[in-house]
């Protein structure tokens, strides 16, 4: 899993289903510290889908241009099982980086 | 960040099919294709796969542009080192997708299982474990004489 792959499941999963939809919330999520580019949301879509753990969605327009920023996405269930784990794993490191006292309590709030 | 190092590295090889290639690297090694290019005349000018979190780049020969295959070049100086789970069975599919066994998967000095095939294209493959199982001096240990028997147990690698 690498971290664009995570960060879009993350944005499926919080219900933003829209190629522009992903990669504003990315943006916002990280404060603006992580920008997928149309380049970067296009591959790792490609290699989620292929991973099965993401599909496009019957709302997308056939006709339009094949640029994953207009189209629309959503988790497989093995999708939703894989960024649970994966978010679980963070979780712990999380965790660990607070008992490390690494993370303010704004942060950890 | 002021320094400027990489951000990452890839490969871009060179194969006289493109789709022939895209297919054997799929079947063989899980590739995925991620993104293709043509030329206006039809010869492929790139694919990206992934492999794992890696990337590959592959071209169609474009002799103009200095992209030659090893075909072409009588050889290949490079090895492409590919890590996964189950070696043997990625040897295995390989092998019946048409790629020539150089060494055989054994169990190597330095921890990790280990074989070569050349493909079809004429690139060479190492296939191994991802282990990390020795350490640095565990492995310095082990390193035998004769490169020729690198195998666990000093069993000749090569017949």
């Amino acid at each position: 899993m690498t971290p664009a792959g995570f960060q879009v499941l993350l944005a499926l999963a919080s219900g933003h289903a829209h190629g522009y939809a992903v990669m504003g919330f990315i943006e916002q999520v990280t404060g603006g510290q992580v920008r997928l580019g149309p380049g970067t949301l296009y591959r790792t879509i490609a290699r989620l889908v292929a991973d099965e753990l993401v599909t496009e969605t019957e709302t997308s327009d056939p006709s339009a241009p094949h640029d994953a920023r207009r189209r629309y996405y959503q988790l497989t269930p093995l999708g939703e099982q894989t960024v649970r784990d994966e978010a679980d794993l963070l979780a712990r490191m999380v965790d660990a980086a607070h008992s490390a006292g690494l993370l303010s309590q704004r942060r950890t709030a | 960040m002021t320094h400027q190092r990489p951000l990452g590295l890839g490969t871009h090889i060179f194969v006289p099919d493109a789709d022939a290639a895209v297919a054997f690297y799929r079947e063989a090694f899980g590739a995925t294709e991620l993104i293709r290019h043509r030329l206006p005349d039809g010869r492929v000018l790139f694919v990206e796969l992934a492999f794992g979190p890696d990337k590959l780049l592959l071209s169609e020969e474009i002799e103009e542009l200095g992209a030659l295959a090893p075909g072409t070049l009588g050889g290949s100086p490079v090895m492409l080192l590919l890590e996964l789970d189950d070696v043997d069975a990625a040897a295995e599919r390989a092998i019946a997708a048409g790629a020539n066994v150089e060494m055989p998967v054994a169990e190597m000095f330095w921890g990790e299982r280990y074989g070569i095939v050349r493909d079809p294209f004429g690139h060479r493959w190492s296939l191994c474990t991802r282990r990390e199982q020795l350490a640095p001096d565990e492995v310095a240990r082990h390193v035998p004489a004769d490169p020729t028997r690198a195998t666990h147990g000093d069993a000749p690698s090569r017949p």
